[in-house]
C-alpha cells in the first residue's frame, strides 16, 4: 500500500478490510500493515472513522431487538448474560404455542426444531389468514443443532394485536420446489394496551 | 505555516529548531495516533493519553535528530505507537508523570466522529439477503464473538467474512457513501 499523506490516496484500504480491521479480525501481519499506512494518511484516516460510525451504528440496530432475523443459540445466551430479557418460544413441527410479550422484553425469539440435514437452501414463510406476509430466503442454518431460531422485531410484536401466525421452514432445491421441513402455530395474546381496531395489512 | 509541506520536509524542520514546523507535524498526526489508540486500546480517552504520549516521545526524538532518515517518519510513529500500547497496557506510572509535565501543552484536538442515521441504516440492513442479516447482526451485536457467533450459523470462515464483506460495502452504497 503506498500512502499519501494529504488529499486523495493512491491505494486506498478496500472498506470491507478496514472495518474487520476495526474488528480485530485481520491476521496480524495484515494489521501492522494497515496500522502502517493509516498512520501516513488522512484518506483513509477518514475512512475508517466512517467505518468505525458504522460499526457503533450496526452495534445498536443489531441491540435494538427490531430486525426480524435468524440468530444463533450464542446470540441468545449472550443477551441473556447481558441482562437483557429474552422471551423464548419454542416449537416442534406440528406443535401449536400460545404466545405473548411484555413491556419489559427486549427479544423476542422462536425456536424452530426440525430436522434440518440434508436440506440445501431453506427458506421460512410466515403465514397470517392463509396467505404469506414474508419469507425469509436462504437463511443460514447448522444442520447438527436441530433447530432454526428466529428472532422477530420486538416493537412490532408489542405493538400487535391477537393474532396467529403459521411458520414453515421449507427445503427449496435448485429447481425451486418446496418440501415441508415444519410448521408451526403461534398464537398471539396481547397483553400491552394499545389502540382498538389495529389490523394487518 | 505551509500546509503543503511534505512530512518529510516538516521533519527536518522540526530538528532545525523550527517550532512552526513542529506544531504542523502535530497537527497532521494527532487523527491519526488518535485512531490507532481507538483501535488498540479500545476507548478514546485512551487513545487521547496515546496521542499525548506518542507526541511528547516523537519531538524528543526530532529535536534531538534522533531520527535520521526523514523519510522513515510513519514507520517511527507505528514504532512508538506499538510499545507506547505496550505501555500503557503494563503501568499507568510513567504515563501519569508525563502527562503532569506535558498534559497541558498537548490537548489532542481529533476530528468529530461521522454520525450515521439508525433509522436509515435499519433500513439498509432491511435491504440485505437474509443471510447477509444474520452475519451482520450477529456479528455487531457482540463484536467479540464475531466469528464464533457466524459460524454458530453453519457458515464457513470464509463463507462469513465474503458475506460480511459483501453486506458492508452494500451498507456503505446504501448510506450514500463512496466505495
Amino acid at each position: 500500500m503506498t500512502t499519501a499523506a494529504r488529499g486523495a490516496c493512491s491505494d486506498p484500504i478496500d472498506r470491507a478490510i478496514l472495518m474487520d480491521y476495526w474488528l480485530a479480525l485481520l491476521p496480524s501481519t495484515v494489521e501492522q500493515a494497515v496500522d502502517l499506512h493509516l498512520l501516513g494518511c488522512d484518506a483513509c484516516s477518514d475512512r475508517l472513522r466512517e467505518t468505525i460510525a458504522l460499526s457503533e451504528s450496526l452495534s445498536h440496530v443489531a441491540r435494538s431487538g427490531e430486525l426480524p432475523v435468524i440468530v444463533s443459540d450464542a446470540f441468545v445466551r449472550h443477551a441473556i448474560a447481558a441482562g437483557r430479557q429474552v422471551r423464548e418460544y419454542a416449537a416442534m413441527p406440528g406443535e401449536s404455542v400460545p404466545c405473548t410479550v411484555s413491556a419489559d422484553d427486549d427479544y423476542l425469539v422462536a425456536r424452530l426444531g426440525a430436522d434440518l440435514r440434508g436440506a440445501g437452501r431453506v427458506d421460512l414463510s410466515l403465514d397470517m389468514r392463509g396467505s404469506e406476509v414474508g419469507r425469509l430466503a436462504d437463511i443460514p442454518v447448522n444442520a447438527e443443532t436441530g433447530q432454526v431460531i428466529c428472532q422477530m422485531s420486538i416493537g412490532w410484536s408489542k405493538a400487535a394485536p391477537d393474532n396467529s401466525v403459521l411458520m414453515r421452514l421449507l427445503s427449496v432445491d435448485e429447481a425451486g420446489a418446496e418440501r415441508m421441513l415444519g410448521e408451526y402455530a403461534f398464537h398471539h395474546t396481547r397483553t400491552i394496551p394499545g389502540p382498538p381496531g389495529w389490523t394487518f395489512p | 505555516m505551509d500546509v503543503e509541506s511534505s512530512e518529510s520536509d516538516l521533519t527536518s524542520r522540526v530538528a532545525e529548531g523550527d517550532r512552526a514546523a513542529e506544531a504542523e507535524l502535530c497537527r497532521r498526526l494527532v487523527p491519526r495516533i488518535h485512531l490507532y489508540g481507538r483501535r488498540h486500546l479500545g476507548s478514546a480517552s485512551a487513545a487521547d493519553d496515546l496521542v499525548q504520549l506518542v507526541l511528547i516521545k516523537l519531538i524528543e526524538a526530532l529535536r534531538a535528530a534522533r531520527l535520521r532518515d526523514r523519510d522513515k517518519l510513519v514507520q517511527f510513529v507505528m514504532g512508538t505507537c506499538r510499545l507506547t500500547v505496550l505501555d500503557l497496557r503494563r503501568t499507568a506510572r510513567r504515563q501519569d508523570q508525563l502527562l503532569q509535565r506535558y498534559g497541558a501543552d498537548l490537548v489532542p484536538a481529533t476530528p468529530p466522529m461521522p454520525r450515521m442515521d439508525d433509522g436509515q441504516l435499519a433500513r439498509c440492513i432491511q435491504a440485505l439477503t437474509d443471510r447477509e442479516r444474520s452475519v451482520v447482526v450477529l456479528t455487531f451485536y457482540d463484536e467479540r464473538s464475531a466469528g464464533e457467533a457466524a459460524r454458530s450459523l453453519g457458515l464457513s470462515d470464509a463463507n462469513v467474512r465474503v458475506i460480511r464483506h459483501r453486506a458492508i460495502k452494500a451498507l456503505h452504497a446504501c448510506m450514500g457513501g463512496s466505495a
